[in-house]
């Protein structure tokens, strides 16, 4: 670095933290317009039925009732956010897939009318028979979800990189093991909503609580039949999301479709229940992995199989079963890997983009595995995961390049956390600690569409308006790329605005998923900084006879390198701009994608995939009580290589959420479904972790400088979540000695297993 | 999630609120509302008319009178460990407070209420489109249970945490009838029928919990296992009530069977005897023949079996050390 | 039939025309556009909807708007003066206690009503009294840890 960072490292609360605690922050139900009429949406009590007839008569007729739409009136459009993945229609046409699907919507001048016109539809239904399980969807004879998908298989990938069955041979230890890993919901706090409104010029614009305002846009152009240039998506604050509002959903298409046939805003929104049942949930995915190894516990090859639970329709299918696979090359060096990936149809909710977005499914079977061959080995779990990480800078067999790699010192570190030396294998029954690793990209490189642009403008005052499309649904998007150009201009973050994600101001950004915003939208911000201030460098490069290359800006003040008294403050900086007849305001613009080495889809050839990645362990201490099987996770340390820190403590944050909802997923939470129905739709009932069991946390940093990050930053919002829930498994084991390989592993489990070893 | 429409009333005196209860056969009483209207939200009780008891005076008070312990029906859960005579004198029922739902179950909640709590059943506390999805049950005015999937009576679960500890120290409770009132034993109050769960006269409200005296000089224990340490209903929940003197022991148990129970079998192998590690195994063991364990919620009776022997295990050898 | 009643929030009286199956957070948020208490779960099983009712924590999605009338109501928009932020807040805001902060106005007055009540909270007391309040952004530890410092702080300044 040329110099100290002043804003950037820097713990610093959000740009929006104030509003927030002053409730002032607007959500998309707190957005209210004249004349606002209120959307509801009927779903379908059946897992798979033919839909024979709707009378929406009765419910017209309801006083109040403004309008009702069945999937008759909609265009023959289906949608996807994947284009070769599209299979969903905004309310079903001729079918029904699961309980829960959309079947008609209302609006009217109050939600409780709205709500009591749903109750006046009638819907004929037949019933088809159902599919409940992706083992059974596959097989001959198996009722189809959708009638031209064979065998419900909606997406497949095979990916060999090097030669497996060769490696198989030549190995000394071969070890094949199933897991399972469950249905869970991402239950962010905000229920889902969209407000939409149309002017009589034909143009429309819709609040969304979207994590994806620009793929929103796409979505709802190519279904309404609208062109993007009369569409305006904004994303108003959005209470988290973890991939959940990563798709279009029907409340987006239908407030739309009333506004543009009724004249008047709609505002949909749902209920904890829809959000629970007719969103999108994390794939259920029963794995297998065979790993072969030598004599000193390196991998040689690996072959993993996976088929994920994919409910009634694809959401991110394609995406999701590539990554699960592509990612088992990070953060070991598998020399030979074999992944066979389906995605499998079923009558029952929608899998999507969670957190980590299958590569945590993934993580906890090698993970598990890797502690269950460490002990058939007598190695010690760190050991294993210290001698097959892979390092920087060294060929990798995918191709992959890794600049910057601190997953060994992660090992060590967290070891160190949770006291590893002095407590595995040496606690008393019923405690026990454990491992886990991970590594996830920034971004992805070898995709279309994926990159991001920035506009920085710098006013007289000095004021810096950031235009960015990047969407902040309260990981601290916003904060982070007003630091960079802060940092970059040598202005404070106070005087930083950040404008973001609307699709009519903003510049385009594929939106907030596979955790890239920051490098990615970062970059692209910070590019449009560099152009502002070397406008004005210029400009002050002769007010001070020195080089622009020896020009520093710190502080509001702009100075010659080595010499802070030979500068001036910025503020003068822009008058003399500005009256050196210099237009104001100063405009940067910048955009970025990451460097691609091939143009390539990874199916064909393999080549990189991420600008780069972060690298993680997570270490767990745990104590089960073996009179009621309740295991309470007492600590974990969480070492992280995100590169550098822009913000620590937003950094700290993503990783202590995500402990926490790795513990969710290890021991608490399940979408439990009988029949297709949805059992525990409530947070009552589903149960995630309050902070009764929030455990120790101990965030450790490993801090490396990636020369393609901003400021040499990397991920760290979905990388937290992929080791907690297998470090929490391994150390169970630890504790109990018994093997759990599927999730969650609640006390009733814990209790039986318990009770089968006695025998 | 709207609530439907009723008639809201705030009856002056217990006599008009019981009135009101007899006149309007689908009154409901309203006190701290946690329980009715996350049930009326779900449609699955729809009263044509509210009262709300709450502004009638005189029904939340905690006092020592003849040695007995008398609360007012109307008592915030959150003042029973907030107050000297019940921490210092009823432990158990401190605790037992504490652990209901959350802080602001806690707040708004009364004991009344708790007691008089809907049965719950995963069928049944659900919306009405999610019920929609089959034939409507017993307790949703249907005629089937899809817990046994008979059409026999309905075997949703009482899941209160405060009948329990009052169970085993033999509380009594008042109920009010228009001027006049009966006193019975809080064991009588529950029906064991899982549609209608309280065993009430109509017009009746219950307005005072009496702990008798010679409940308070003896060890007892509230002891609660749920998913979360916080906010949920008990998967299992059990009471013991143990005096070293009269070698007498009381058991109870709530979220295992249609009302909560009384452990009447392990009572009698356990009266006139000491406690022992051995006694504890004895006993354990026979723990889930007490109740009808059935699938009325996500958890298994099988699951439900351990927890009740491990919480009487745990519980009686508390009573141990504390002898 | 609509009634007339009168409620008092953040120190005013709003007279105001209510169907008796309004919640006080139908209320709050639909007739008087009171936008800071939110609406989560809407059974009371997440905090988001909490206000203070003679101080105390209450979930406004379990209870009737009638029957908030003659209790002195706050809501997130009563704490603090104009413009500045209660102490609870600053704290929320400076140790990064909020990610989203969709959960953040119930879970500042939850903490509001737990300090008032309690003396001296423990960890575990004031996790205890928080657990009604869910998040699913920060793990809650930062919450915790917001909460232990403004209330040593107040203890200091006793």
């Amino acid at each position: 670095m040329e110099r100290e960072l002043t804003v950037v490292g820097n713990r610093m609360p959000m740009l929006d933290a104030a509003a927030k605690a002053k409730g002032t922050a607007q959500f998309i139900d707190d957005l209210v317009l004249p004349g606002m009429l209120h959307g509801k949406i009927l779903r379908s009590p059946l897992p798979h039925a033919k839909i024979l007839h709707i009378d929406t008569s009765k419910a017209e007729k309801l006083s109040g009732v403004k309008g009702v739409m069945t999937g008759t009136d909609i265009p023959d459009r289906k949608y996807g956010i994947v284009p070769k993945a599209k299979d969903e229609y905004a309310l079903a046409k001729t079918k029904v897939r699961y309980i829960g699907d959309e079947v008609a919507a209302v609006c009217a001048v109050d939600p409780e009318i709205a709500e009591e016109a749903l109750e006046l539809i009638k819907v004929d239904y037949e019933e088809l028979p159902a599919v409940f399980d992706p083992m059974e969807a596959i097989k001959e004879g198996a009722p189809l979800v959708h009638a031209d998908v064979q065998k419900n298989i909606s997406a497949s990938i095979r990916k060999e990189f090097g030669d497996v069955e060769k490696a198989f041979g030549e190995s000394d230890f071969i070890f094949e093991d199933t897991f399972y890993s469950q249905a869970v919901n991402h239950a962010p706090l905000e229920p889902h909503g969209a407000l939409a409104q149309y002017d009589p010029k034909g143009e429309l614009t819709i609040w969304s609580s979207t994590q994806i305002p620009f793929f929103l846009r796409r979505n709802l152009s190519t279904t309404l039949l609208v062109p993007e240039s009369k569409l305006r998506v904004i994303k108003p604050k959005v209470g988290g999301g973890f991939g959940q509002k990563v798709d279009m959903f029907a409340k987006d298409f239908c407030a739309c479709w009333f506004a543009m046939n009724i004249g008047r805003p709609v505002k949909f929104i749902y209920d904890r229940e829809e959000v629970f049942i007719g969103t999108r949930q994390r794939h259920p995915v029963y794995l297998s992995v065979k790993t072969g190894l030598n004599k000193e516990g390196n991998i040689l090859a690996q072959q993993f199989k996976a088929y994920a639970d994919g409910g009634a329709y694809n959401s991110t299918a394609p995406v999701m079963i590539t990554l699960m696979g592509f990612f088992l090359m990070i953060p070991y060096k598998v020399p030979n890997l074999l992944h066979e990936g389906y995605h499998v149809y079923t009558n029952k909710p929608v899998g999507g983009a969670m957190r980590g977005h299958g590569i945590p499914q993934a993580r906890f079977a090698v993970e598990r595995q890797l502690d269950m061959i460490a002990e058939r080995m007598d190695l010690d779990p760190g050991e294993i995961r210290i001698r097959n990480s892979i390092h920087a800078g060294e060929p990798h067999p995918a191709k992959f390049v890794i600049n910057t790699c601190g997953f060994v010192d992660t090992v060590k570190k967290a070891a160190e956390g949770i006291g590893w030396a002095q407590k595995r294998g040496k606690l008393p029954f019923g405690r026990g600690v454990g491992m886990a690793g991970g590594s996830f990209p920034s971004g992805v490189s070898n995709m279309s569409h994926i990159s991001s642009g920035a506009v920085v403008q710098l006013g007289r005052e000095g004021a810096v308006n950031v235009l960015t499309g990047a969407a902040d649904i309260g990981q601290g998007a916003e904060t982070v790329i007003g630091q960079i150009v802060a940092e970059e201009l040598g202005v404070l973050l106070e005087d930083v605005r950040v404008t973001a994600a609307d699709t009519g101001i903003t510049p385009l950004d594929p939106g907030t998923f596979g955790s890239g915003v920051t490098v990615r939208a970062g970059n692209a911000a910070r590019l449009a900084a560099i152009s502002v201030k070397n406008k004005l460098f210029e400009i002050v490069s002769e007010k001070l006879e020195a080089s622009v290359d020896d020009l520093v800006a710190e502080k509001r003040k702009i100075y010659v390198k080595g010499s802070p008294d030979k500068g001036m403050t910025l503020s003068d900086a822009l008058k003399a701009y500005q009256y050196g007849d210099h237009p104001m305001p100063i405009v940067g613009r910048g955009s970025w994608m990451a460097p691609t080495t091939e143009p390539t889809t990874l199916l064909k050839e393999n080549g990189n995939f991420a600008p780069n990645y972060s690298f993680m362990t997570q270490a767990a201490e745990v104590e089960v009580d073996p009179q009621t099987g309740r295991v309470k996770l007492l600590k974990m340390a969480a070492a992280h290589d995100c590169g550098k820190m822009i913000n620590p403590l937003l950094v700290e944050g993503q990783l202590e959420g995500s402990v926490v909802g790795g513990m969710g997923q290890a021991l608490y939470e399940d979408v439990i479904v009988e029949k297709g129905q949805v059992m525990n739709p409530s947070f009552l009932d589903y149960g995630f972790p309050t902070a009764m069991e929030m455990p120790e946390i101990e965030a450790i940093e490993v801090e490396t400088i990636d020369p393609l990050g901003p400021f040499g930053a990397k991920e760290a919002g979905e990388g937290t979540q992929v080791s907690p829930a297998p470090a929490i498994v391994n150390a169970i084991y630890d504790a109990i000695g018994i093997d759990f390989m599927e999730m969650p592993v609640t006390p009733e489990k814990i209790l039986k297993a318990l009770e089968e070893k006695k025998k | 999630m709207r609530l439907p429409k009723f008639e809201y009333v705030e009856p002056k005196s217990i006599e008009e609120a019981c009135s009101i209860l007899s006149d309007e056969s689908s009154a409901k009483i309203l006190a701290g509302g946690t329980d009715l209207l996350a049930n009326m939200k779900h449609r699955v009780e729809v009263p044509s008319v509210l009262a709300n008891i709450k502004r009638i005076s005189g029904l939340d008070f905690i006092r020592q009178d003849n040695g007995a312990i008398r609360i007012g029906a109307l008592t915030p859960l959150k003042r029973l460990y907030k107050t000297t005579l019940v921490t210092e004198k009823v432990p158990a029922l401190s605790s037992a407070a504490a652990s209901v739902g959350s802080y602001h179950h806690q707040t708004m909640g009364t004991l009344g209420g708790n007691l008089c709590q809907q049965n719950r059943c995963k069928y049944f506390n659900q919306s009405q489109w999610w019920r929609s999805a089959r034939e409507p049950c017993f307790k949703a005015g249907g005629g089937i249970c899809h817990v046994v999937n008979k059409k026999e009576i309905c075997y949703s679960s009482y899941c209160g945490d405060m009948a329990p500890i009052l169970l085993v120290m033999n509380a009594k409770v008042v109920l009010a009838n228009k001027g006049d009132s009966r006193e019975i034993s809080l064991q009588s109050l529950f029906s064991g029928d899982g549609k209608t769960p309280l065993d009430t006269k109509k017009g009746e409200i219950l307005t005072e919990i009496v702990i008798p005296e010679e409940a308070l000089n003896s060890f007892s224990t509230y002891s609660k296992f749920a998913n979360r340490e916080s906010i949920d209903f008990p998967i299992v929940g059990a009471a013991i009530w143990s005096s070293v003197q009269r070698k007498e022991h009381r058991v109870s148990f709530t979220a295992v069977d249609r009302k909560p129970i009384r452990a009447r079998n392990i009572e009698s192998v356990l009266k006139g005897r000491d406690l022992s590690e051995e006694i504890v195994e004895e006993v354990a063991g026979l723990a889930s023949k007490e109740a009808a364990l059935v699938k009325s919620s996500n958890y298994a009776p099988s699951y439900k079996r351990r927890l009740m022997e491990g919480l009487l295990r745990s519980t009686l050898k508390e009573a141990m050390r504390r002898s | 039939m609509k009634q007339e009643i009168a409620l008092n929030i953040n120190g005013d009286t709003y007279e105001l025309l209510v169907s008796p199956n309004q919640t006080l957070l139908e209320v709050l948020r639909d007739n008087l556009g009171l936008m800071g208490t939110k609406r989560g779960c809407d059974l009371g099983a997440c905090g988001a909807c909490t206000v203070l009712l003679k101080g105390e924590a209450y979930l406004s999605c379990l209870m009737l708007a009638m029957d908030a009338v003659d209790k002195e109501i706050v809501t997130i928009e009563g704490l603090g003066g104009r413009g500045n932020l209660d102490p609870l807040q600053s704290a929320f805001v400076e140790q990064g206690a909020l990610q989203c902060g969709f959960c953040t106005p119930g879970m500042i007055l939850t903490a509001k009503a737990m300090l008032s009540e309690e003396d001296h909270p423990t960890e575990d007391i004031i996790k205890k009294r928080m657990a009604g309040n869910l998040c699913r952004c920060t793990g809650y530890k930062k919450v915790i840890e917001a909460l232990q410092s403004v209330s040593e702080q107040t203890a200091e300044e006793e």
